[in-house]
């Protein structure tokens, strides 16, 4: 007995050393992650919106923007654009230094960018954010042109994404890219200090960092010591942990936990509406009963996307109407008008189309059913909720949840009728990805316009949204793009993606970066 | 020696015979490994080119089969497709935490089980061998996670007593328990079965008819004979635990081997899968070795009939 006692006191004595550590100063923030782990902290290689979570704490860029795109200097002072916008000079701040004391000029931003577009570094995110990039010219040590091919309207946000990121070029030297990738160095107010595979990784303030962009609260090194990201898959655990006080901060909390603890006032949350593409699903135009645009608007008018997602999220996500989220820039008003919930219009659509009710409350016509095929790959929920609704009106929506692998084959062999997707991006040009018939979908090429919709007025559009010449132009033809797809019915926007982040209430400064997923932990401090 | 060299010796055909089947699997089911990788994300041709190319995965088929082999002879597993780091590095790095909880499994499951399987076993359809019975019940089928969830919800959220997440030893206990117990009903019910057996042989009753005391009886010469069947099983079942315990890796956010092995088959790692099929197929051969060696120690008539062999 006496023994058990001992082990006993021996265990609490431990918890107890571990909560004394346990301090503001030592940040321990949890992520999730739906894949294996983390691969690369590479900004330049990276395309894992939860790997950049944690390179946007080490890194500096070019120009820095905040959670609502506004652009503020960054790492260059200033910026001059060519009026025939293919060349863009910087102004370089010469007080910067990378964490392994390399000193940040325009020698090293060439070095990034060029590196960036060598086939040899294998860049799977940061080569196609730099668009039509030719060269970089080191004009004079603190003063740098980048040039590109042609007019590339999104530059500038581009330069504000974590993946185009200065890098030290001594560190790529000596460490390769593989090297680099696993113990990165940039010019960020965090300094990389370890990775535990699977587990976490550390990083301890950069002491000499003074360059904070000038919309944080802070100047100078930050107010947090050391800074762990800890990987939680599991949902349950990852809130059970920030309940227990073991972490400080959790991304993706649950709808249903943030409610419980906005009621409680235990712990503070906050919420960011993610730019880029909605929660959405793509009908298939080339292949079974969605070829018909009216059975198309008529699945659009039969769900009631503000019920449904209040339903599923709590109020912590809104209803999406348009191709981008209400939060990406050049988003578009007029999409909210469009197909609002109207099972009355959904079914004279449908009657138009020659769909009769059957008797088994599903559609019929020449002795065909109206089924859809709806292979889903993410939110469940949410695929079945839309079949539900889909129902009243005499669809039979076939959902099927299917890993990527399964999914990828579907695309190649265009054997659905319905697919879901989501993305995080800082501009509206990412529609060009999607919506270009250059973009459709072949077997063994894999592509995303998973509508398949191809006309030669929208391609023209989107390549003259790309590289338009004033904010103005920019907005107007992604306004015509926008109404584009929302008159053919290609696109059903859904429901808005947030991040839920909640947090220990002792703490402030807890801020989104740009896009509003990834968090920066640079002002977090005690109250 | 010879009976051990002849176990060692077969490794190399399986292997072989291993390797073809993953790597024929592996490119035979659906998906691409570089989309795969990408996970969803748009990306241009110039990148999933780049991409291909880094992996190696433009070669033809047939070649990428035999220079993995000629690599393998030389103990080059080669490089993941998802991490591209040496495969041989990441297991290494899972190994450590799968090895920890395997041990914590094992203690707990061996302790509990076998005191669950005398107090069972010594007293056949009293009230404690129905109560140990049910609890060993319990512990073969209520699944981990939930019996993880549930350990979390009271000791780390509710009491506080352990952290959920936290480092070392401390952070084992939980862990150690859920994956325990399913190895506790095992033992227990093996062990009670035998033990029973054991307890009926003529030499226990000549034992008893000579005044020997009960506990002496049972721990002295009924337990040991009564253990062959469960050691059997602990060696099956250390051989799950150590390629890894998916499940409550998952639910305690423990890194290891079993993660690694579900992930890498879902990105149709062929590189990963493959090192992971060596190092699983070491740790059984390893293991009955292990449970051979103890079958002479618990009885040394087994000992000696190989001898005679």
């Amino acid at each position: 007995m006496k023994k058990i006692f001992n082990i006993f006191l021996g265990i609490s004595t431990l918890i107890f050393c571990l909560s004394i550590f346990n301090t503001a100063s030592a940040l321990n923030v949890v992520f999730s992650e739906d894949r294996p782990d983390l691969r690369t902290l590479d900004p330049r290689i990276t395309q894992s919106r939860h790997e950049e979570m944690i390179i946007v704490q080490m890194f500096d860029q070019l120009i820095s923007a905040d959670s609502n795109g506004n652009l503020y200097p960054g790492l260059a002072k200033s910026w001059d654009v060519s009026s025939d916008g293919l060349h863009y000079t910087f102004n370089l701040r010469d007080d910067v230094t990378f964490h392994d004391g390399t000193k940040f000029d325009a020698a090293a931003v060439k070095a990034t960018f060029d590196s960036i577009v060598d086939p040899e570094t294998g860049s799977q995110g940061a080569v196609d954010i730099l668009g039509p990039y030719a060269s970089s010219d080191v004009v004079d040590e603190y003063t740098v042109r980048v040039n590109f091919s042609r007019r590339y309207g999104s530059a500038l946000s581009a330069f504000t994404e974590t993946e185009l990121s200065i890098v030290s070029p001594t560190a790529l030297d000596s460490l390769g890219n593989e090297g680099f990738g696993m113990s990165p160095v940039g010019t960020g107010p965090f300094m990389f200090k370890n990775w535990e595979a699977n587990k976490k990784v550390e990083m301890v303030k950069n002491p000499d960092y003074n360059w904070a962009p000038e919309y944080m609260d802070g100047s100078g090194p930050s107010k947090v010591d050391t800074l762990t990201y800890r990987l939680i898959k599991d949902t349950s655990t990852r809130v059970a942990a920030l309940e227990s006080g073991e972490v400080d901060i959790a991304e993706l909390v649950p709808p249903l936990d943030m409610k419980r603890f906005d009621g409680s006032g235990k712990l503070s949350t906050i919420v960011g509406t993610v730019s880029g593409l909605p929660y959405s699903a793509f009908l298939n135009t080339t292949t079974g009963h969605f070829q018909d645009i009216k059975v198309r608007q008529a699945f659009f008018y039969s769900l009631n996307r503000v019920k449904m997602t209040n339903d599923l999220f709590f109020g912590y996500a809104e209803a999406a109407f348009g191709p981008i989220s209400s939060a990406t820039p050049s988003y578009w008003k007029g999409n909210e008008d469009y197909y609002q919930y109207d099972t009355a219009k959904a079914e004279s659509l449908l009657e138009e189309a020659g769909w009769k009710m059957g008797s088994s409350g599903i559609r019929e016509k020449n002795g065909e059913t109206l089924s859809i095929f709806f292979p889903c790959l993410l939110e469940p929920d949410t695929c079945v909720a839309i079949q539900g609704y889909a129902k009243k009106v005499g669809f039979d929506v076939n959902v099927e949840v299917v890993m990527k692998a399964r999914q990828d084959e579907l695309i190649f062999a265009n054997g659905y009728d319905m697919l879901v997707i989501r993305w995080v991006s800082l501009d509206p040009g990412v529609l060009i990805i999607p919506f270009h018939s250059r973009n459709i979908p072949k077997p063994g090429k894999f592509k995303f316009n998973w509508s398949r919709y191809s006309t030669p007025e929208l391609d023209q559009l989107l390549e003259n949204a790309e590289s338009a010449e004033t904010q103005e132009t920019k907005d107007d033809l992604y306004m015509q793009i926008q109404k584009t797809i929302m008159d053919q019915a290609i696109f059903l926007a859904i429901h808005d993606q947030v991040q839920t982040v909640a947090y220990n209430p002792n703490l402030e400064g807890v801020r989104f970066a740009n896009g509003n997923w990834q968090l920066r932990m640079y002002d977090v401090r005690e109250k | 020696m010879n009976f051990f060299l002849k176990k060692i010796l077969i490794v190399i055909p399986t292997l072989y015979v291993a390797w073809t089947v993953v790597f024929v699997t592996l490119n035979i089911i659906p998906g691409d490994p570089v989309n795969l990788m990408l996970g969803g994300r748009p990306a241009s041709d110039e990148v999933r080119e780049n991409v291909r190319h880094n992996l190696g995965l433009d070669k033809p088929v047939g070649e990428r089969y035999v220079s993995f082999l000629i690599n393998a002879t030389k103990g080059d597993l080669g490089k993941s497709y998802l991490t591209r780091q040496p495969v041989t590095k990441m297991i290494k790095d899972n190994m450590m935490p799968t090895i920890q909880l395997s041990l914590g499994g094992l203690i707990f499951g061996v302790f509990f089980g076998v005191l669950l399987g005398i107090i069972a076993g010594s007293r056949p359809n009293s009230l404690g061998d129905t109560c140990a019975m049910v609890v060993a019940l319990c512990g073969i089928s209520l699944p981990s996670f939930w019996i993880g969830m549930l350990l979390i919800f009271i000791f780390g959220t509710t009491l506080g007593w352990v952290p959920i997440v936290g480092e070392g030893f401390v952070a084992l206990i939980l862990p150690s328990i859920s994956v325990g117990l399913f190895f506790a009903g095992g033992m227990a019910r093996l062990t009670r079965s035998s033990l029973i057996d054991v307890l009926n042989q003529d030499y226990i009753r000549t034992a008893r008819s000579k005044g020997i005391s009960k506990y002496k009886i049972i721990f002295k010469h009924a337990l040991r004979n009564a253990m062959i069947p469960p050691v059997t099983l602990l060696g099956i079942q250390f051989g799950l635990l150590i390629t890894g315990a998916v499940i409550t890796e998952e639910v305690f956010a423990r890194p290891g081997l079993g993660q690694l092995l579900l992930q890498a088959i879902l990105a149709k790692d062929i590189p990963l899968v493959q090192a992971l099929i060596v190092y699983m197929t070491a740790v059984y051969i390893f293991l009955n070795l292990v449970v051979d060696f103890t079958y002479g120690i618990i009885d040394p008539r087994i000992r000696l009939e190989r001898k005679a062999i």
